[in-house]
């Protein structure tokens, strides 16, 4: 019978979202190692992924706010209908083809920047907010959305696809003709992306994606997949 | 009678309870999840009135930014709405499945953020579970107070230093290297503390029905 100790501690730590990209790496070539028919290690995999789902219950519930269930229920509406009609999932998409997924996101993002600038967050508000889109050959849709006199951004993105094994999506702002590191991710299991970017995209004339080992570099090491043109 | 037989008795009733009223949970979400397949709105209606107070407060807990708790709460349903036969009912309960995506989308939040650090020195372990009873304006479902009990006294039943380690990586989103640097100590040791700490909380929250 094989030893399952590593395994384990690795899925323990996975299901409580601890794991670093060199541990995910790990516990991939654990998994592989041990095949997919391996069902103490679906057994293990389930019941911490159902430990750590409970302990949210440890937590007080909140009120949720007025409206938003709504708009739960119009971007399901909104979104239905592509999935069904096209029968994409995570396929390939024109980038010529209107941001619909990424706009919806933007439009609900600003809402909840407003909102949060109206409560006394200490967050910026959508007031001269731009929204820029990438172009390129990769699949599926990703665009900034900023302040040009503000600080940070949002990085959005829908339809994407999984970078290759053991590789990050980075985001780079070329100031004054020198890539800087803004920021690395990879879309969720659903292709999607959004998150804060707490970085100062200051004089940053335009913005690329490359395709980057885990460790996220300092300087690109691959050639752009995605580029966006950042001067209005 | 004597004493400890009555109290045995009362602690049996009382856990038969919890778990027919989990079971019922369980059944009903089961059927919800069917209906949303179907494209059935009042369905996705009935899941998200009784799991978004949860899902929102476990957004917040971890990425910190209310809009942002949102928004990850948002993606988590549209995501369900999209593919639910993405859950498995032979792999695990419909909250767990749930929270889980909730989760996923909350810590990868927090990670792309640089200002990560900063967050994570605001979130204090201690704070994480010792709340007074919920908001008076959440409706709360049968048999939802007994698991956030059960919850709370699985976490309170670890080891003081099991416990900071896990409740620093769920709820305050920070790896093991993570941790590691903030309590300064060896990799290896909050590594096993995981370990340790999640075979207990597993044998008390998910040994108890399977």
């Amino acid at each position: 019978m094989r030893d399952h100790e590593r395994i384990e501690e690795l899925m323990a730590a996975r299901a409580l979202g601890g794991l670093d990209a060199s541990d995910e790496e790990a516990l991939r070539r654990e998994m592989a190692d041990h095949g997919a028919g391996c069902a103490e290690c679906r057994r293990l995999e389930d019941g911490y992924a159902e430990t750590a789902g409970r302990l949210a219950f440890a937590l007080d519930p909140v009120p949720v706010r007025d409206g938003l269930e709504e708009e739960v229920l119009a971007r399901a509406r909104t979104a239905a209908p592509e999935a069904q009609a096209t029968g994409e999932r995570s396929g390939a998409r024109s980038w010529l083809r209107p941001l619909v997924a990424v706009a919806a996101s933007v439009v609900l993002f600003a809402a909840g920047w407003a909102a949060g600038s109206l409560t006394g967050d200490d967050d910026p508000t959508t007031e001269g907010a731009r929204v820029v889109a990438f172009e390129g050959e990769a699949a599926g849709n990703l665009a900034v959305a900023f302040r040009p006199d503000g600080s940070g951004m949002f990085l959005l993105g829908s339809g994407l696809e999984a970078p290759p094994e053991g590789k990050v999506y980075e985001v780079w702002m070329f100031q004054e003709g020198t890539p800087v590191s803004a920021t690395c991710f990879t879309p969720s299991a659903e292709g999607t992306v959004f998150t804060f970017v707490d970085v100062e995209l200051g004089p940053a004339e335009a913005m690329a994606v490359t395709v980057e080992p885990a460790s996220c570099p300092g300087a690109p090491t691959t050639a752009p997949i995605l580029t966006a043109d950042v001067v209005a | 009678m004597p004493d400890a037989m009555l109290l045995d008795r009362r602690r049996d009733r009382r856990a038969t309870g919890m778990a027919m009223a989990t079971d019922l949970n369980e059944a009903r979400d089961r059927d919800l999840m069917r209906r949303i397949a179907a494209g059935d709105e009042d369905a996705f209606r009935g899941l998200f009135r009784r799991y978004a107070p949860t899902a929102i407060s476990l957004a917040r807990r971890v990425a910190r930014q209310p809009y942002l708790a949102e928004e990850i709460v948002q993606e988590a349903f549209l995501a369900l709405w999209r593919n639910p036969e993405a859950y498995d009912p032979g792999r695990g309960s419909v909250r767990s499945w749930l929270m889980g995506m909730v989760h996923h989308r909350a810590v990868d939040a927090v990670r792309r953020e640089e200002s990560q650090r900063r967050r994570a020195e605001e979130a204090k372990a201690s704070d994480v579970v010792v709340v007074e009873d919920p908001a008076e304006a959440v409706v709360e479902e049968v048999g939802a107070p007994q698991e956030r009990e059960t919850v709370r006294a699985a976490l309170q039943g670890l080891p003081a230093e099991q416990r900071q380690v896990i409740e620093l990586m769920y709820f305050g989103g920070l790896s093991q290297s993570r941790i590691a640097e903030r309590l300064e100590l060896p990799l290896g040791t909050v590594k096993s503390r995981t370990l340790l700490g999640m075979r207990r909380l597993r044998a008390a929250l998910v040994g108890m029905e399977r």
